[in-house]
């Protein structure tokens, strides 16, 4: 890890029965530099903290205003529960790791610091999933527009995807893109070089 | 009632960091005797040795704090062997007074940390060593967390200052096969080194050290210095005299202090031991943490761990390092930066000083510190 973690000025939502083991939690957060709000009441989604803990012993559906792994911040499970039914509840709610309870000081930092990366890492996964299959989904378009290249200029098929290729690469265009351009005839047909 | 008031002392005074175990149990062993003179009898220290062994450190502990009925630990040396205590202090519900510089990233409601993170040592020091001396260090270090992580945090901050590290070597605590190390040093040429060595492992490295000194002038202390944050006078005279003549090292305590709370202890110390005795931060800083400890306990009444760390937060506490506070959050106590030269004589002079730092254990304040005031004092 190339930087220190620095949680300084993030706020954090407890979502918690306050108690004395809330209390120790506040205080080992607060000293990581978070701001604090420990609440045992649904979390309001137009006021997110950036990064939430939630009792995942008691926690109710609807605590979290959304479902599954689409977790808009870092989520942290406080689990003392083994039984299944807890720890996929947990799931549900997109959490990133699990702090066991009762709760040991020097497990507190460490979690945060890996539900902020595999947070981070869904995100740029789900982006990039998004991107492959907007792509996917134009790939006929691909197909069609190398069936025509290869028809007007009585050509086999892997010299008219070539010819598709340098044009997007030459044009700074997703192939998709030029092949759409091409067959609603806005482009010429690229020609044979 | 059992009113005596009960100090479990667990220093390693055998294996690879014998000699801060040994000079840390004297320096409790001092205080300890303070103690009774000043409060009689009822003052009693349980001494373990666990000679270095990671299990022995977990059964002394559990003496202590179980067959003793003590709920006060002064002692580990290592970040290991603290990780390994602490869970059985805070089922006890006890207190741990770890003393010793560490690699910071810890704040636990059970220890009381009086020897400083990374803010109180290595930033400061890094501080003083960049504008006079470049931003290419080499790192060495002790095979295990404290090097590890000494050297990840200088390699961040070499980053910032957009230097760069020409090498990073470790070696286990026991070994003494520096050659290699010292060759690509020799090469790389870089503008000091940063040695988060521990026990053999480091005298070694002094010594091949002061060899290549001897054949290239660019690797004498004045031009490329080794420099370290826990190298004190105890292990000097393993070293032997002379080696380390001119290398660097950052500690809250110096033998060579002129306050005068430091004279005043030192005079005790040579009528206390019928002649002159170099003190090191390890003996200072375990005698510190016993004084507090006792003498918090017998004001407050109670050993209840609750009570002595109320007793302790923000409150000045006049110690041989000076007037030093202990933050109610953290735990950690403010501690001053002091800069020695390694001496002919195996002492230290100081050369820069900063007083009292506070602690930032997760180095939550660092990207908006300001800049440094250090007081160069030659």
């Amino acid at each position: 890890m190339r930087e220190t973690p620095n949680f300084t000025g993030w706020r954090v939502t407890v979502l918690h029965r306050p108690e004395a083991a809330t209390e120790r939690l506040t205080r080992q957060l607060k000293l990581l530099g978070f701001h604090v709000t420990v609440q045992w009441a649904a979390l309001d989604a137009k006021e997110l903290p950036d990064i939430i803990l939630v009792d995942a012993d008691q926690g109710w559906d609807d605590l979290l205003p959304w479902k599954g792994a689409k977790a808009p911040r870092p989520v942290v499970a406080l689990l003392g529960s083994e039984a299944p039914g807890r720890i996929a509840w947990a799931m549900e709610q997109g959490t990133c790791t699990i702090i066991s309870k009762p709760i040991a000081a020097s497990a507190v930092y460490p979690a945060l610091v890996m539900a902020v990366s595999i947070h981070r890492e869904r995100e740029a996964v789900h982006l990039r999933l998004q991107h492959l299959e907007e792509r996917i989904r134009l790939r006929p378009l691909v197909y069609a527009a190398v069936q025509k290249i290869m028809a007007a200029r009585q050509i086999d098929e892997e010299h008219a995807y070539s010819m598709l290729r340098n044009c997007a690469m030459q044009k700074r265009l997703p192939m998709e893109q030029v092949a759409a351009s091409i067959l609603g005839g806005a482009e010429p047909l690229p020609e044979a070089g | 009632m059992d009113n005596s008031v009960k100090i479990g002392i667990l220093y390693s005074t055998t294996g690879p960091y014998g000699a801060m175990g040994r000079e840390s149990r004297d320096g409790a062993e001092f205080a300890m005797e303070e103690l009774r003179a000043a409060h009689g009898k009822s003052v009693q220290a349980i001494f373990v040795d666990p000679h270095g062994n990671i299990p022995e450190y977990l059964e002394g502990a559990r003496s202590i704090l179980r067959d003793s009925g003590c709920r006060h630990i002064i002692g580990t040396i290592t970040s290991l062997a603290r990780k390994e205590v602490i869970p059985l202090v805070e089922k006890h519900d006890g207190l741990l007074w770890y003393m010793c510089p560490y690699e910071g990233f810890e704040a636990n409601e059970n220890v009381i940390y009086t020897g400083g993170c990374p803010n109180q040592h290595l930033i400061p020091l890094f501080d003083y060593l960049l504008p006079r001396f470049g931003k290419r260090p080499y790192l060495v270090g002790a095979n295990y967390v404290w090097g590890w992580e000494m050297n990840r945090l200088s390699r961040e901050l070499i980053n910032e200052a957009g230097g760069e590290i020409l090498g990073e070597r470790y070696l286990p605590f026991e070994e003494m096969a520096v050659e290699r190390i010292i060759n690509d040093i020799e090469q790389r040429r870089p503008s000091f080194v940063l040695s988060n060595l521990i026990g053999p492992a480091s005298y070694a490295f002094l010594k091949a050290f002061k060899q290549l000194g001897a054949r290239d002038r660019a690797f004498e202390p004045e031009n490329c210095p080794v420099v370290s944050c826990d190298l004190t006078e105890c292990e000097l005279g393993e070293i032997g005299r002379g080696v380390a003549t001119g290398h660097l090292s950052a500690a809250s305590y110096f033998d060579s202090l002129n306050s005068p709370e430091n004279l005043a202890f030192k005079a005790r110390l040579t009528k206390h031991f019928a002649a002159e005795r170099r003190i090191s931060n390890f003996f200072a800083s375990a005698y510190s943490a016993v004084k507090m400890c006792g003498e918090t306990i017998l004001a407050a009444g109670t050993d209840e761990p609750q009570v002595v760390r109320r007793r302790l937060s923000g409150a000045p506490l006049s110690t041989v390092h000076g007037t030093i506070r202990i933050d109610s959050e953290t735990n950690h106590a403010a501690l001053p930066f002091h800069l020695g030269r390694i001496t002919e004589d195996n002492g230290f002079d100081i050369i820069a000083s900063q007083s009292a730092i506070a602690a930032d254990p997760y180095l939550t304040g660092r990207r908006r510190r300001s800049a440094p005031k250090l007081r160069i004092v030659s």
